[in-house]
C-alpha cells in the first residue's frame, strides 16, 4: 500500500510512509507544548495554526492538511 | 633540441606530478641554463647538476586509472579490475596518451629514476603508476624526493637526500583506496542502474560511492529533521531605553517566555516605569591566537570569509603552491616546525610592501608559533614560503594568499585581550540586560582582525544607580527554528569530524553530490533522488551509509601505510561486504527501480519549477518541453484551467532556476549558462526593463 501523501510504501498505522509517520509523531508531540501556551487549544485549531507557519516542515504541513481534511470529511 | 635529447643516455629521469612542478624542479636543479624540449606539447626539461644529467618530465594528475576490463554496464558484480591508461578509459582524456608515450620514450635511456610527485597518497599513486607502467617496472628501483614547498632551496635539499624506501606503503594504500572505491562504486551503481532498468525498461545511470553514501546520509538526516519540524511558540521581551539620547534595546533577563499570559504580565508590570542601573559588571577575557591552517580549516575559513566553495579553495591553494607561494596545501597538520625557518619566511614577506610593517613587528618578538593538535607525518601546516609572486595574482588568489599570510602572522602574535561589559537594568521588579564588548589589546587581531568577524559593541557611559528612561516595552512572539541546513563548509566540517573521506577528497565528494542531482542549493537540501538512493542503500547496503564502515576502511588504509596490513587483506574484507549488499539489491530490484523513477520525476518537476504565476496568481510557472518541436518554453501549471501565461526560453545553454522574482514585473529570474559567466534573465518577454534597453539604443541617422 502506498502512503496517502507520497509514492513511498505506507506503514501500517494511519496510511503514512516512514517520513510522514515521523511528521505525524512530531505533530502529536508538539501539541501538549502548544496547549501549555494557548490553553484550551483544540487539535484542529492547532493543526490550522501549524499549517500557517512558514517555519513548519513540509511533511508536517502535508500531514496536518490531510488530518484537517479528514476531520472535515 | 630534440636531437640533443636523443643523444643523451644514462641520465636521471625525474617524474613530477604536474608540468608546473616539473618546471620548478628543473629550475631548482639547474646550475647553468635550462633547456626545454617540446615533444608534441609535452614539455621536457634538460638540466645538469653536480655533473649529473637530469631529464625532468611530469604527469598531469592520474595518467592511469582503475577500470573493469570487460566494461559491460549491465554486468555486476565485478571484482577483477586492473589499472589502465586514463586515455583509454576516458575518451575526453585521450590527449594524455602523448604524455605516456613521451615518458616511456624517456625511460628507455634513463639509468636512474626519481619519483618527485607530491608526498601524499595521491602523489605517491601517480608516481608509482608512471614508474610501473610507463617506465617499464621501475617503481621498486626509483628513488624518492620528499618536499613540502616548491621553493628552490627546499627542492635542492630534497635532491641531496633521496631514499628508496620512502612512500612504498603510501603507494600501496593509495592504489588500494582507488580499487576499493572503484569496486564499491561500480558494483552498487550498476546494481541500482540495473534495478531501474528492470522496473522501467529504460536505462538510467544511478550512481553511489563509498564515501558519497555517508556524506549524503548526513544531509538526508538533517532534511528529515527539517521536514518533520513543528515550531513551538515562545515570547521575547525587550525594553527600548533612552541613554544619552541614544536608543538602546535591552533584553529581558529571561531569554524565553513560554506563555503569552506571562509575557503580557511582565509588560504590564514594566510599562510607565523608568529603569535604574542595578549592576555594572566588567570581565576581561583573553583570546588565544588561531592555529596554523590545515586544508580543512583553510576551506572552512575561506568559505566563511570569502564564500569560496571547498573545491574552489583547494584549486586556488594548489595554484599558489605550484607558484611556490605557499607550502603543500593537502595537509592535515596544524603545526609549523622550526625547520621551515620562520625568520627566513618573514624576511621574504617583508619584501612585499603591504606586509613590511607587520613582519618587522613579528621579527622583534618571540618567534614561537601557537600550534594546534593535529599532525601529519608527511607535511607541516600551510604557510607562505616568503617568495614574492612573479606574476599578477587574480583577485581570488590574492584573497586566499592574504588570508594565509595573515594567519601565519597571527600564529606568532600575542593573545588578544577583550572586555565584556554587562549592564543590568531594573524596571520595576524585572531585570533587563545589555551587553558591550571592546578590545583592550589587539594582539593577533592586529594581523587577522579583518577576517576574525569580531566587532566591538560600545555602550554609553553608565554608572550604578543611574536612572534610565524607558521609551517602550515590547513583547515579540517568536517560533523555534528548525536546525540549519548544511552549507558546504559545515558539511565539510561534519565529514572531518566523522572521519569520512580524506583531506583531499572531501571537497570533491560534495561537488559530485551536486553533479549527480542528489543535493541542491547553497544551503544544502536533499532532492527526492537523493532520498531514494539513500533509501535503497539503507535497505540493501546499510554499511555504505554508515560512518562506521567508512571509518573502518580509512583505518585499514592507515594500517597499510604503517605496514601492518596488506592491500589484498583490505580488498578481501571489502569484497565479502559487497557481495552481501549486491545480493539484497538483486532481491529488491523492482521496488528500488520504481522508487528511483518516482523520485526522478519529482526531482525534475521541482527543478523545472520557476515560481508563482504572476498572471493567474494560483498556478506556478514551469519549464515545459514541447512534444511536437522538442523546444523548451515557460508555461503555467494552470494551463488546463485557462491560464495562458507563457514565455519563450533560449534553446541553448544550461538553465538554472533561482526562486527569485524580477523586481520590475514579478516574473521569475533564471540563469542560462552558455559560457563561463551565466546570463541572468527575466523570463518575461514583455518585462519593462527590456523595453527600456531597446529605447536606449540610439536611432541611426
Amino acid at each position: 500500500m502506498k502512503c496517502q501523501l507520497c509514492h513511498r510504501k505506507a506503514e501500517l498505522e494511519r496510511g503514512y510512509c516512514q517520513y510522514h509517520s515521523k511528521a505525524y509523531s512530531s505533530l502529536v508531540s508538539g501539541y501538549p507544548k502548544w496547549k501549555r501556551t494557548y490553553e484550551d487549544l483544540a487539535w484542529e485549531e492547532y493543526l490550522r495554526r501549524v499549517i500557517a507557519l512558514p517555519e513548519t516542515g513540509i511533511w508536517v504541513k502535508e500531514v496536518a492538511e490531510a488530518e484537517v481534511k479528514g476531520m472535515i470529511e | 633540441m630534440l636531437a640533443a635529447l636523443d643523444r643523451l643516455q644514462d641520465y636521471t629521469l625525474v617524474v613530477c606530478e604536474k608540468p608546473d612542478a616539473a618546471r620548478r624542479v628543473a629550475e631548482a636543479l639547474k646550475e647553468d641554463k635550462l633547456a626545454t624540449v617540446n615533444i608534441g606539447n609535452v614539455e621536457v626539461f634538460l638540466v645538469k647538476n653536480a655533473g649529473n644529467q637530469y631529464v625532468v618530465c611530469s604527469a598531469v594528475g592520474h595518467l592511469y586509472t582503475v577500470e573493469d576490463p570487460a566494461r559491460k554496464r549491465h554486468v555486476y558484480p565485478i571484482f577483477d579490475v586492473d589499472w589502465f591508461p586514463t586515455s583509454i578509459v576516458n575518451s575526453k582524456a585521450n590527449h594524455l596518451q602523448k604524455r605516456i608515450d613521451v615518458l616511456t620514450r624517456l625511460a628507455q635511456k634513463a639509468k636512474i629514476f626519481i619519483n618527485s610527485c607530491d608526498f601524499d597518497l595521491e602523489g605517491e599513486t601517480i608516481g608509482y603508476n608512471v614508474l610501473k607502467y610507463a617506465c617499464g617496472g621501475k617503481e621498486a628501483a626509483a628513488l624518492r624526493a620528499k618536499f613540502s614547498t616548491l621553493t628552490s632551496d627546499e627542492l635542492r635539499h630534497a635532491f641531496t637526500d633521496l631514499r628508496r624506501d620512502w612512500g612504498r606503503n603510501l603507494a600501496e594504500a593509495g592504489r588500494t583506496r582507488h580499487v576499493i572505491d572503484f569496486i564499491w562504486g561500480v558494483n552498487l551503481s550498476r546494481g541500482l542502474s540495473e534495478a531501474f532498468f528492470v522496473a522501467n525498461r529504460k536505462y538510467r545511470m544511478v550512481t553511489v560511492g563509498r564515501v558519497q553514501g555517508p556524506a549524503l546520509s548526513y544531509i538526508i538526516d538533517r532534511e528529515v529533521e527539517i521536514r518533520s519540524f513543528v515550531p513551538i511558540p515562545f515570547w521575547n521581551i525587550t525594553a527600548v531605553l533612552d541613554i544619552d539620547r541614544k536608543r538602546i534595546e535591552a533584553s529581558y533577563a529571561k531569554d524565553r517566555i513560554e506563555t503569552a499570559k506571562e509575557a503580557d504580565r511582565v509588560r504590564a508590570e514594566c510599562e510607565g516605569k523608568n529603569g535604574t542601573v542595578r549592576e555594572l559588571r566588567t570581565s576581561l577575557f583573553r583570546q588565544s591566537p588561531p592555529v596554523p591552517f590545515n586544508i580543512g580549516d583553510l576551506q572552512k575559513e575561506a568559505y566563511r570569509v570569502f564564500g569560496f566553495s571547498p573545491s574552489q579553495t583547494l584549486a586556488i591553494a594548489e595554484r599558489l603552491y605550484l607558484d611556490a607561494l605557499i607550502s603543500y596545501p593537502r595537509t592535515s597538520s596544524q603545526k609549523l616546525p622550526p625547520s621551515i625557518d620562520y625568520r627566513k619566511i618573514l624576511n621574504g614577506l617583508k619584501r612585499m610592501g603591504n606586509y613590511k610593517q607587520f613582519t618587522e613587528e613579528i621579527l622583534h618578538g618571540r618567534l614561537t608559533p601557537h600550534q594546534g593538535s593535529k599532525e601529519d607525518s608527511a607535511h607541516p601546516a600551510i604557510y607562505p614560503t616568503g617568495e614574492t609572486p612573479v606574476k599578477q595574482l587574480d583577485s581570488r588568489q590574492l584573497k586566499l594568499f592574504d588570508l594565509i599570510v595573515r594567519r601565519f602572522f597571527a600564529v606568532f602574535a600575542e593573545e588578544a585581550v577583550r572586555e565584556r561589559i554587562s549592564v543590568f537594568i531594573a524596571i520595576g521588579k524585572h531585570d533587563f540586560k545589555i551587553f558591550g564588548r571592546r578590545t583592550l589589546q589587539l594582539g593577533w587581531l592586529r594581523y587577522y582582525g579583518i577576517f576574525s568577524g569580531m566587532e566591538d559593541v560600545t555602550l554609553p557611559t553608565l554608572e550604578e544607580g543611574a536612572n534610565v528612561k524607558v521609551i517602550a516595552v515590547n513583547v515579540i512572539q517568536k517560533f523555534e527554528q528548525h536546525p540549519p541546513r548544511y552549507n558546504q563548509s559545515s558539511l565539510l566540517e561534519k565529514m572531518e569530524q566523522e572521519g569520512v573521506g580524506t583531506k583531499t577528497t572531501r571537497a570533491e565528494i560534495i561537488s559530485t553530490l551536486y553533479e549527480r542531482g542528489y543535493i541542491t542549493g547553497e544551503s544544502i537540501a536533499a532532492t527526492d533522488l537523493g532520498f531514494s538512493v539513500i533509501e535503497a542503500m539503507k535497505l540493501c547496503s546499510p554499511n555504505i551509509v554508515s560512518t562506521q564502515m567508512t571509518r573502518d576502511v580509512e583505518a585499514q588504509l592507515e594500517r597499510i601505510e604503517t605496514g601492518d596490513m596488506t592491500g589484498e587483506e583490505v580488498l578481501e574484507d571489502t569484497i565479502s561486504l559487497l557481495i552481501e549488499s549486491l545480493y539484497k539489491v538483486k532481491l529488491n530490484e523492482m521496488d528500488i527501480g520504481s522508487n528511483i523513477r518516482q523520485a526522478l520525476i519529482s526531482t525534475v518537476r521541482l527543478q523545472n519549477l520557476l515560481g508563482p504565476c504572476p498572471v493567474c496568481k494560483t498556478g506556478k510557472l514551469t519549464v515545459i518541453r514541447s512534444r511536437r518541436t522538442g523546444k523548451r518554453f515557460v508555461g503555467c501549471t494552470n494551463y488546463g484551467k485557462g491560464c495562458r501565461a507563457s514565455a519563450p526560453l533560449p534553446q541553448r545553454g544550461k538553465l538554472r532556476t533561482t526562486n527569485k522574482l524580477c523586481g520590475t514585473c514579478g516574473w521569475p529570474i533564471v540563469y542560462i549558462r552558455l559560457t563561463r559567466i551565466p546570463w541572468r534573465l527575466c523570463v518575461n518577454l514583455n518585462c519593462p526593463t527590456k523595453s527600456v534597453k531597446k529605447r536606449e539604443v540610439p536611432a541611426l541617422p
